[in-house]
């Protein structure tokens, strides 16, 4: 098992979580998520995951003009976006604790 | 940032965007619009090629619409291509390709072929110029005149040197923004640079012939060339009627005339020799007129010959003044 295949269940709620501290732009994003030790995590992932959070109604958009280099387009979190962090994290919560304890009961058995 | 890295950025962008050619356009548009910035931003911080940080463009089209698919319902999987052998077959050639690519590429010195050959691209864009220039000038102008080497409309250097350093400008230009284009425009380039490539090959062999084969115009097809090339041999005769054996030409300047060819069929065994005769004719036995030749002897009546000072009395009598029923 290696850690891109976990991640392609999870990028909705590390991308959702990244931006729950504030806005970004698609790099700033990957940054942030890079820096948070998801090494893994390819830069066409978090775009493809970006677009598909804002056509599912989670994210706003807007833009914003660079004084050095190109125009950015932002992304933050909506109320929706808020409230699909809350649900989709009480989930993996959940799920992580039960692997955890599967593992820790095969570990002791 | 360079154009180097500019052209880069643009290239993969264009990849990525045939990759994804199967979605509906304002779809591929939204996946695509934050691409360029973001291949900026990772060229301005990391000198490593774009493919070796971020793998291929297709890889990265597959990533984007895989991860951007699910959610919503997501985008249709790509549409199964209903020319599938044809597909297959493309594949076939392009992995010939690919690996006489990597083959050849040492040989030359460089790691692939490929590399070679795009280094040559400015090479290719002046050619593709000049072929264009040549063409443009061909279909409006080429039937009427010989096709040159310089693409001349109504016999003018002038025209065609400006028409020349225009077309290849145009293709510089057009080659330099190749990126650029997109739907019938790009169709139009590739279109119309498959029909120089065609016009180009035409024309290749076209004058490839025409220089081998200026021995052989015959006079039917000459038009406009050396009246004289037909002549095989020349015949001298004197006032009287007589060849003239040996004979030497020469022009105003005092230069010989050669002209025909100067080897003989012997008439018997056809066997072809060099000539033994030191002037014209090469071949005094295929003297036009040598069998209807009036012999000057007192049998034939004086009258009957033309006199000297006549000014009928042409120097080479044609075989009717020859025949003795006139």
């Amino acid at each position: 098992m290696d850690t891109t295949q976990l991640l392609k269940g999870v990028l909705d709620l590390a991308v959702l979580a990244a931006l729950r501290d504030g806005d970004g732009y698609g790099y700033d994003i990957l940054r942030r998520l890079r820096a948070a030790g998801l090494d893994e995590v390819g830069d066409a992932s978090v775009y493809g995951t970006l677009r598909r959070l804002f056509a599912g109604g989670f994210l706003n958009t807007y833009v914003v003009p660079s004084d050095e280099g190109p125009h950015r387009k932002y992304y933050g979190l909506n109320a929706a976006g808020h409230a699909e962090l809350q649900r989709s994290g009480k989930v993996w919560q959940g799920f992580a604790s039960t692997m955890d304890d599967l593992l820790r009961e095969r570990e002791t058995a | 940032m360079n154009s180097t890295a500019q052209d880069e950025i643009t290239e993969y962008v264009e990849r990525v965007r045939a990759a994804l050619a199967d979605l509906p356009e304002a779809t591929r548009a939204e996946l695509l619009e934050d691409l360029p910035e973001h291949l900026a931003e990772i060229r301005a911080e990391d000198t490593v090629t774009l493919t070796d940080r971020l793998g291929t463009p297709e890889a990265y089209a597959a990533e984007l619409r895989a991860t951007a698919a699910a959610f919503v319902g997501g985008f249709p999987d790509p549409p199964k291509r209903r020319f599938d052998p044809l597909l297959a077959a493309r594949a076939d050639v392009m992995r010939v390709l690919g690996s006489a690519d990597v083959r050849i590429g040492p040989v030359l010195g460089y790691p692939k072929a490929s590399d070679f050959l795009q280094l040559l691209r400015p090479a290719w864009w002046v050619l593709r110029g000049y072929l264009a220039a040549m063409a443009l000038a061909y279909f409006v102008d080429g039937q009427s005149t010989q096709v040159g080497l310089l693409p001349r409309i109504g016999n003018s250097t002038l025209v065609a040197l400006v028409l020349l350093a225009g077309c290849i400008v145009v293709s510089i230009a057009v080659g330099r923004r190749r990126f650029e284009l997109a739907g019938w425009k790009r169709l139009a380039l590739y279109g119309g640079t498959t029909v120089l490539v065609f016009f180009a090959i035409g024309g290749f062999f076209s004058a490839d012939s025409d220089v081998r084969d200026t021995g052989y115009n015959d006079v039917g097809y000459s038009s406009g060339g050396n009246p004289y090339d037909y002549i095989q041999d020349v015949f001298v005769y004197d006032n009287q009627g007589r060849p003239v054996p040996g004979a030497r030409l020469f022009d105003q300047d005092g230069q010989p005339i050669t002209i025909g060819n100067a080897y003989c069929t012997d008439p018997d065994t056809g066997e072809v020799d060099h000539t033994r005769s030191m002037g014209y004719p090469y071949c005094p036995d295929a003297a036009p007129f040598a069998s209807a030749r009036p012999e000057p002897t007192a049998t034939e009546t004086p009258d009957e010959r033309p006199a000297p000072d006549e000014p009928s009395a042409a120097p080479i009598p044609t075989p009717t003044s020859a025949s003795p029923s006139k």
